[in-house]
């Protein structure tokens, strides 16, 4: 049976090999072809349409947001200022008024939490929003716009004319070429069309990490005690520490109407040496002594797992090439787990790229480079420059979450807990119990290299 | 039913019965590999041992969940997403 599998596999490489001569005669030719219906492809091809161009989206799932998994929050002020008035269109979940993190060890939990009621009213700071809905609203605007859009469509690699990109292939079962002065990659992270057509070198398994993540439903109004929410509205919380077992990485918790989704990730590098089970770890984080009952008497509706890119600014690839860009997670624009809003605004920039260079009927990568331009110019480049050393530290420092959560917890314990000692004994008694378990000097150290990164 | 299975029991799939995205290139090299990392990595437990000299994996790609990340720890495997509609559907976000 598996070697049936293997031969029709082959089968279809060769065949695929054989079939990538092109043949442009009489095929219609859009202005624009964009690969990849998530926040990025489908911000791109709206945008794109709005301005007059004609655009086709192509989408390997069977609707939008069906492929990928986990979180999701999004930022109110970077969306409304694409979308005006988004949360009037796009059902979202809850309006988040509470953000927290947790730094926690296997006993304890120190927790950092701000709620405002100014966070409740337009415009608002964050929403919880499921991705199906927020993918559907996108591609529906998109559509709206004029854009033509193709879902259970798997594009295999661009096809190209010299160096210049032309168009796309599809994988069987339908085997089609399309054709544009434009291509946009916006498959997502791990970008394999990218890396296929030889645009970019393959993502390293450091800069790059695996999420795994659970739907639990639960009725909203224990969500909303359980969570101490006013009615309809969220909490975000950021979990460090124990949830990645000595490794970095991070967990959090989003709040939905009637469930909660809760994730767990780290690089794919250091969950194949640690020969942790990524499931493993997400089921220790639900035993964990503080969560569990905030998890009691719900069900389990869905699991699965993604990838985030997260190698900063150091690993952004090319992403601009001759009559071709890519946007959103597939050029690694992603800050620390925040990617939706920069896929949305790079798709925002690919889009007056695309209407310049089609004003000129010039598709160098040279007249594209605008996107680049833009992008850099922008939030999003800024950011990601701001916070570009973070990702290096984190593996030069691979014990940063772990232990500097365990000091925060053994302080916190040691400060709350009242002895029969006097103060200033007391004082020195935690200050050796700290240093036991990183010595000042290395502490220090560790400190250091953290301020200079923050302050750049 | 285990614990694991009860999670990959609430995924939906739409299989592909005809072909197969995720496989192993050469058998050779995973019966003299030793760290077997695909065992413990993969989410959804596609990778598993068998008793086969011969084809020491299973590859159990029906209940893949496409996170991609299997091709980057061992280049003896060959992934490439299924086929159009085909695969793994996420409902819940
Ligand atoms: C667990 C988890 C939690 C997250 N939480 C947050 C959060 O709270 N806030 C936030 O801002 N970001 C979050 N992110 C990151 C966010 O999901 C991404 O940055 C964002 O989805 C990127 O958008 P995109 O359009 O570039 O890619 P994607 O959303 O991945 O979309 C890519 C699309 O391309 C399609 N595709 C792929 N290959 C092909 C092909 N060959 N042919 C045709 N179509 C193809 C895919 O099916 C998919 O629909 C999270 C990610 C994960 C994994
Ligand atoms: S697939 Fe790779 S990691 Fe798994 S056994 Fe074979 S060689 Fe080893
Ligand atoms: S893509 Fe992910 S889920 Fe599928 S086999 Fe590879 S590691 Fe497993």
């Amino acid at each position: 049976m598996l070697k049936h599998w293997y031969q029709a596999k082959k089968i279809v490489e060769s065949e695929k090999k054989s079939n990538i001569e092109i043949d442009t005669s009489n095929v219609k030719k859009y202005d624009v072809v964009v690969v990849g219906a998530g926040p990025a492809g489908a911000s791109a091809a709206y945008f794109m349409a709005k301005q007059g161009l004609d655009v086709l989206l192509l989408e390997r799932g069977p609707f939008p947001g069906a492929k990928i998994c986990g979180g999701t929050s999004l930022i109110a002020e970077h969306t409304h200022k694409l979308f005006p008035n988004f949360w009037d269109e796009c059902q979202c979940e809850r309006i988040v008024m509470q953000q927290a993190y947790w730094i926690m060890t296997e006993d304890s939990l120190l927790s950092t939490s701000f709620q405002s009621l100014k966070f409740t009213a337009a415009p608002y700071n964050r929403f919880t929003v499921k991705r199906r809905v927020l993918y559907q609203w996108l591609v529906d605007k998109a559509i709206s716009a004029g854009v033509t859009f193709q879902c259970n469509y798997k594009v295999s690699e661009v096809l190209f004319d010299g160096s210049q990109a032309i168009g796309v292939q599809i994988s069987p079962p339908q085997k089609k070429q399309f054709f544009a002065d434009i291509i946009v990659l916006a498959d997502g992270a791990n970008s394999m069309v990218a890396e296929k057509s030889n645009l970019i070198p393959r993502v390293s398994p450091q800069n790059i990490s695996l999420y795994v993540k659970e739907t639990i439903v639960l009725p909203a109004n224990v969500i909303e005690e359980r969570f101490q929410l006013a009615y309809g509205y969220g909490s975000i919380i950021g979990l460090l520490g124990y949830p990645t077992a000595g490794f970095n990485g991070t967990s959090s918790i989003h709040t939905f109407q009637d469930s909660i989704n809760i994730n767990v990730g780290m690089t794919i590098s250091d969950f194949s040496i640690s020969g942790i089970r990524p499931y493993e770890l997400l089921s220790r984080i639900k035993n964990h002594p503080f969560i569990r009952p905030l998890l009691v008497g719900g069900t389990v509706v869905e699991y699965g797992a993604s990838v985030i890119p997260e190698g900063g600014y150091y690993a952004i690839p090319e992403i601009v090439h001759p009559g071709l860009m890519i946007i959103g997670d597939a050029a690694s624009l992603v800050n620390g787990t925040h990617g939706i809003n920069l896929a949305m605004w790079s798709g925002f920039f690919a889009a007056q790229a695309a209407y310049e260079s089609k004003k000129k009927r010039d598709f160098s990568a040279k007249k594209l480079f605008l996107y680049r331009t833009l992008l850099d110019e922008s939030f999003v480049m800024q950011d990601l420059k701001a916070n570009a050393k973070i990702a290096k530290l984190q593996q030069d420092l691979p014990y940063l979450f772990d232990l500097y959560s365990k000091i925060a917890n053994e302080t916190a314990f040691q400060v709350s807990k009242v002895y029969t000692m006097p103060k200033k004994a007391k004082r020195i008694f935690i200050f050796k119990k700290i240093t036991s378990m990183q010595p000042l000097l290395k502490m220090a150290s560790d400190i250091w290299k953290v301020i200079k990164v923050v302050r750049g | 039913m285990n614990q694991f299975d009860e999670q990959l029991a609430v995924i939906r799939f739409q299989p592909d019965e005809e072909w197969q995205h995720v496989l192993i290139l050469d058998d050779a090299i995973c019966q003299k590999c030793r760290a077997k990392q695909c065992l413990t990595f993969c989410p959804s437990g596609v990778f598993r041992e068998s008793t086969e000299a011969k084809q020491p994996l299973m590859v159990l790609y029906k209940q893949c969940v496409e996170c991609g990340g299997c091709r980057l720890i061992c280049d003896n495997i060959d992934f490439s997403y299924p086929k159009g509609g085909y695969g793994v559907t996420f409902l819940e976000g």
